[in-house]
């Protein structure tokens, strides 16, 4: 999740004045001007310090791995397993990794550039805000190889890879079991916002819900504001609010809020659903399962696959192809602190869904093609 | 859905509380004169140094005391800036808020040691009034058991604030160096010294804000968890002008406006338009402020 990102910070411009007691106010002495230049200047070479790495030349010899985010890494969990995957694979093949991350989607054609002027083996792109850059820049470079992860253009070029997932399979498995484990039968999903995308994670995980308890019924609620992505005080009051109605187990798709939500879980004795990774340890017992994404895995088959030279195409990464999943398909559950563990029954239930969605029986509507 | 239910009003009152400690900071800086926009920078700044504090002495308190501390300090770029130096403060206050967000990330993964969000069980939050043994007392026990201390705090130093501005020698010459301060000085009162005093009182302020939102509302720090309160602080500063109370009524406005749009919400009200109630409120607001004003014709000295 967390593909849409923090919204840009605008700082809305007040006019000093307004609602002030009128004061004299001299000009400006030259000092002051230039303390608050200065500060100006720090603060914005704060905003793009951090652990950006500016582009640097790579020896064509090695193998080199250059990763752009479409936004800082900060609190996506999503941007966080991607660099991940890819620093492992880098470091697996004996290659060289880069991190260019991006202050905002408006900056990715700059190092995208950048990028394509070091000549790595493969430029890798997280999310569909790479759709519009790799529309043109991997047909001006057709020697170089490129890899969009979890989108792809329209138009392909053959030199451009791609990876996306099905992230409604796991978020309807999550669904069967938070439908066998609700006492109320009601649920509820706190999610950054309310978009075509996110609903990739709610409308399934209703669906799984009602598969198993047809008189299931599901809330969503969308944290919205200034900062969606990131906070956990907002996500934690409108938990608390679904709570209020009876909502016993609620699924957490608010990227940096999910911590808050967990918390009100915590308080109230409901139940939690993490998103993207193993969220059971943020609160051990409180949270059921997890709607995980391997992008890393699926990230470094696709890496793989390009530096041997089997470049293009899209690889979809669904249940069947273990790019996606929840915790509870996993064998070594019992070491997670995940509660679904103790519930065998519900276990034995949601492998049993999953091998239908692989062997067909079950479709999965996906919200983002209706 | 009862509007009058006693969990609306808890979560009325965890919406408002650090709006209102930080509009409280606002507001002392209005009254001295000097437009203080900081308030979200410094809010974060107040979250961010109340968890880390709470991380590295494992108590609660101390995370308060050194969020408090900490915020006070990070305040006096404004107060040097803008009073000593005379600089623009808004333009400072831009400034305050961008480093914020930038210095809090940074520093997070040097003090912490991650990135994004952090959160532990050894990370100690403050108490609840229920643990304090208020879970039994009717009424006050379900809208305030689950609230911090300093929830109460908040509106016992509205109160306060109120009272020094209006009844003490101290809150009238402050009043005064705002409302005329070539007068005040004529007088022999310090502008400066007083102003230096509401600014860093404002960062204090803030910086309780801030800890009630990471240790309080919640307990973790998030980059940018602040998300546009101190924002909405600053505006409730310029709806309430100069008068505590009616700060405080503009922030209870901001805190019902998000609480009711989650249960609108929730009965199927699209998120876009919950979100946008605060403003659309907030332009109602200032419209009949400003044409109540314009009934009246006072001019804004004697407001």
């Amino acid at each position: 999740m967390d593909m849409l990102h923090q919204m840009s910070r605008a700082y809305r411009p007040y006019d000093g004045s307004q609602g002030t007691r009128r004061h004299s106010m001299r000009p400006a002495s030259k000092i002051a001007l230039l303390t608050s230049a200065g500060l100006v200047l720090s603060l914005a070479l704060a905003a793009c310090g951090g652990d950006s790495t500016g582009p640097a030349a790579a020896s064509a010899s090695t193998k080199s791995i250059i990763l752009i985010t479409p936004n800082p890494v900060g609190t996506d969990s999503f941007l966080q397993l991607g660099v991940k995957g890819a620093q492992e694979t880098a470091k697996e093949i004996g290659a060289s990794f880069k991190l260019y991350e991006s202050k905002d989607p408006t900056s990715i054609a700059q190092n995208v550039d950048a990028a394509v002027r070091a000549k790595p083996t493969v430029i890798v792109g997280i999310s569909f805000s790479f759709d519009d850059v790799f529309t043109t820049v991997p047909k001006q470079h057709p020697g170089q190889s490129f890899l969009e992860i979890d989108s792809c253009p329209k138009a392909q070029a053959p030199n451009l890879t791609c990876v996306s997932f099905k992230e409604h399979e796991a978020a309807y498995l999550a669904g069967v079991e938070a439908g066998l484990l609700s006492k109320s039968g009601k649920l509820g999903v706190v999610a950054a916002l309310d978009s075509p995308f996110i609903h990739r994670w709610i409308d399934p995980f209703f669906a799984g819900a009602a598969s198993v308890n047809p008189k299931a019924t599901g809330t969503p609620l969308f944290v919205g504001g200034s900062n969606p992505f990131s906070d956990p005080a907002r996500a934690k009051s409108q938990a608390q609010t679904l709570i209020g109605r009876g909502v016993d187990v609620i699924e957490a798709a608010a990227s940096g809020g999910n911590q808050g939500v967990f918390e009100a879980a915590a308080a109230a004795g409901a139940k939690a659903f993490g998103v993207d990774v193993d969220q059971c340890p943020q609160s051990p017992g409180n949270v059921i399962d997890n709607v995980i994404k391997h992008v890393d895995v699926a990230e470094a088959a696709a890496i793989k696959d390009i530096a041997a030279g089997k470049a293009g195409g899209v690889k979809v990464y669904g249940l069947a192809e273990d790019g996606v999943g929840v915790n509870a398909l996993d064998t070594d559950l019992t070491s997670s602190k995940c509660a679904v563990a103790a519930s065998p029954d519900v276990i034995a239930k949601v492998k049993q869904v999953r091998d239908d969605i692989v062997a067909g029986k079950i479709t999965v509507a996906d919200p983002l093609a209706g | 859905m009862n509007i009058l239910e006693l969990t609306f009003v808890a979560s009325v009152l965890t919406a408002t509380t650090p709006v209102v400690l930080a509009a409280l900071g606002g507001l002392l800086c209005s009254v001295s004169g000097v437009f203080n926009m900081a308030l979200e920078g410094q809010m974060l700044w107040g979250a961010f140094t109340a968890v880390s504090f709470s991380h590295l002495t494992g108590s609660a308190w101390w995370g308060v005391a050194g969020g408090v501390a900490a915020t006070a300090l990070y305040s006096a770029v404004l107060s040097v800036l803008a009073v000593t130096f005379r600089a623009d403060p808004v333009v400072i206050a831009v400034g305050m808020n961008l480093l914020a967000l930038g210095l809090t990330a940074f520093l997070m993964r040097q003090i912490l040691g991650v990135g994004g969000t952090y959160t532990s069980p050894d990370l100690h939050g403050l108490p609840t009034l229920a643990g304090m043994g208020l879970d039994h007392v009717p009424v006050i026990g379900p809208v305030l058991g689950s609230q911090s201390p300093l929830v109460p705090a908040a509106f016992v130093l509205v109160a306060a604030t109120a009272w020094w501005l209006r009844r003490t020698r101290s809150g009238l010459r402050l009043r005064g160096i705002g409302q005329h301060p070539e007068a005040a000085e004529s007088l022999g009162l310090k502008v400066g010294a007083y102003r230096h005093g509401a600014v860093l009182a404002a960062g204090a302020l803030c910086g309780l804000a801030g800890a009630q939102l990471a240790l309080g509302n919640v307990t973790l720090f998030s980059e940018g968890m602040s998300a546009g309160r101190g924002w909405v602080a600053v505006v409730a500063v310029m709806l309430g002008g100069v008068r505590p109370l009616r700060v405080l009524s503009a922030c209870l406005l901001f805190g019902v406006a998000e609480a009711l749009g989650f249960r609108l919400q929730g009965a199927g009200l699209p998120q876009q338009l919950a979100d946008a109630a605060p403003y659309v409120i907030t332009l109602l607001a200032l419209i009949l402020a400003g044409a109540a004003g314009r009934r009246r014709r006072t001019p804004l000295e004697t407001a």
